[in-house]
């Protein structure tokens, strides 16, 4: 499966259950890199996509437990540690920014190359870096 | 040496601060049972923020507004800033860049730079609502002297956080900050940031912490702000500092030169470190005293 990520400079995703930064420039471009596949999201997730249309976008809690190899995963507070031998790919969307955080990306790096790269601007953003990594 | 120092620090409008003898008070216009004591934050340890209160703000809902507003408390009778409260919105936010704000000195200003320091600076004047926030600048009710450490590490990644939630959602977010002075120190112990989005209940942006007023490497005294590096004995004050700099002449000075000593305020800074940094930064030593 291939998990869409966000994170800020020290890898951080989520502070105090809540999501640390959006942009819904990062939300349009993640319907356009899943067209055609299953999206799976948490229901916390899914409040970020209420405007956009997307027929595959799956809501449900336990998604990274039902996700299938082709599927992507929009990851925010889940803790990925227990799935990470499923993940065959990683989008990383970077803020490029700091935020506070109480959870950090917990994926081993070393594991993946770094095989895509590029900057843009977002809504409320500078430059967000979209980084696409495979094992 | 720590004295009760409690702050009530809750609701609308700090409306006075009371000191007597080595008890500071903060009295609020309403109660609330919740209160915010420094006594239960502990020391620093490498993070530069502490939840408090579970990370639930202290605002009461009869503050909640969606209407967007910004007070800033009264300087105290040592000249410290009180707290300053907003409800953030775009309405608020700045459309032009920051201009300087060099012409303010906080309570506990000094003007000194260390090597082990990021930037060079020991001290930033820190904004407690965060220009990105308000768009207000030189008011001396809204700017501390902060280590670059709090202001880059503890007080802006939660400023950044707030201010892309408002400006991706267009709601409004309550904000409180507090600075926390222990008894008759010039300089802040540490800052209590509390916000809460309004439209949605909190559910975007909920968080109650406080952000330490520390400098690793360097030790500060917070009655008035003087410091040296960790490891050094004595503190440093214009009279044991490493180096007088005339940022106009740019030559340098030892802390005891008569030429140092004529330096006028605005153009007058402390450098601690080695002198070749200064050489290199295009600084001249002075003829007089031949640092």
């Amino acid at each position: 499966m291939t998990v869409i990520v966000c994170s800020d400079d020290d890898m951080g995703i989520f502070f105090n259950k809540r999501r640390q930064s959006r942009d819904s420039a990062v939300t349009k471009r993640i319907v356009e890199i899943t067209r055609g596949s299953i999206l799976w999201l948490s229901s916390y997730s899914s409040q970020l996509f209420a405007n956009e249309r997307a027929d595959n976008i799956i809501a449900d809690d336990d998604f990274l437990s039902k996700a299938q190899n082709d599927d992507f995963c929009f990851v925010e507070g889940e803790d990925v540690s227990d799935h990470e031998s499923k993940i065959t790919k990683i989008v990383l969307f970077k803020w490029n920014r700091t935020y506070p955080h109480d959870m950090i990306l917990n994926i081993d790096f070393n594991n993946f190359t770094l095989v895509q790269r590029c900057d843009f601007k977002g809504t409320s953003h500078k430059m967000i870096t979209e980084e696409v990594w495979c094992r | 040496m720590r004295v009760k120092r409690m702050l009530s620090a809750v609701l609308t409008v700090l409306i006075a601060t009371i000191i007597g003898g080595c008890e500071l008070t903060y009295t609020v216009t309403d109660s609330s049972p919740t209160s915010f004591s420094i006594d239960n934050i502990a020391p620093f340890d490498e993070a530069a923020y502490i939840t408090v209160n579970d990370n639930q703000p202290f605002f009461t809902e009869k503050e909640y507004t969606s209407t967007a507003y910004e007070s800033y408390g009264e300087l105290d009778s040592l000249g410290r800033c009180t707290a300053a409260t907003a409800c953030i919105g775009t309405e608020l936010m700045p459309t032009e860049d920051r201009t300087s704000i060099g012409s303010v000195e906080p309570s506990g200003w000094h003007s000194i730079k260390y090597d082990c320091v990021d930037g060079k600076y020991l001290y930033n004047r820190c904004h407690l609502i965060g220009y990105q926030l308000s768009g207000e600048n030189t008011n001396e009710k809204n700017l501390i002297t902060g280590t670059r450490f709090l202001n880059t590490k503890g007080m802006l990644p939660f400023e950044n956080m707030v201010a892309d939630y408002v400006n991706e959602t267009d709601n409004h977010v309550m904000y409180r900050v507090t600075p926390i002075f222990e008894e008759s120190n010039l300089l802040a112990s540490g800052v209590l940031i509390e916000a809460i989005s309004v439209e949605d209940s909190g559910e975007g942006i909920c968080f109650n912490v406080y952000c330490y007023n520390i400098q690793p490497g360097i030790e500060i005294n917070y009655l008035d702000g003087t410091s040296w590096e960790e490891g050094v004995s004595d503190n440093i004050s214009d009279d044991n500092a490493g180096y007088i700099m005339n940022t106009k002449t740019k030559k340098f000075h030892l802390p005891d030169c008569n030429h140092a000593k004529k330096i006028s305020e605005e153009n007058r800074e402390e450098f601690i470190g080695d002198r070749e940094i200064l050489l290199a930064d295009g600084y001249v030593p002075c003829g007089g005293c031949n640092p």
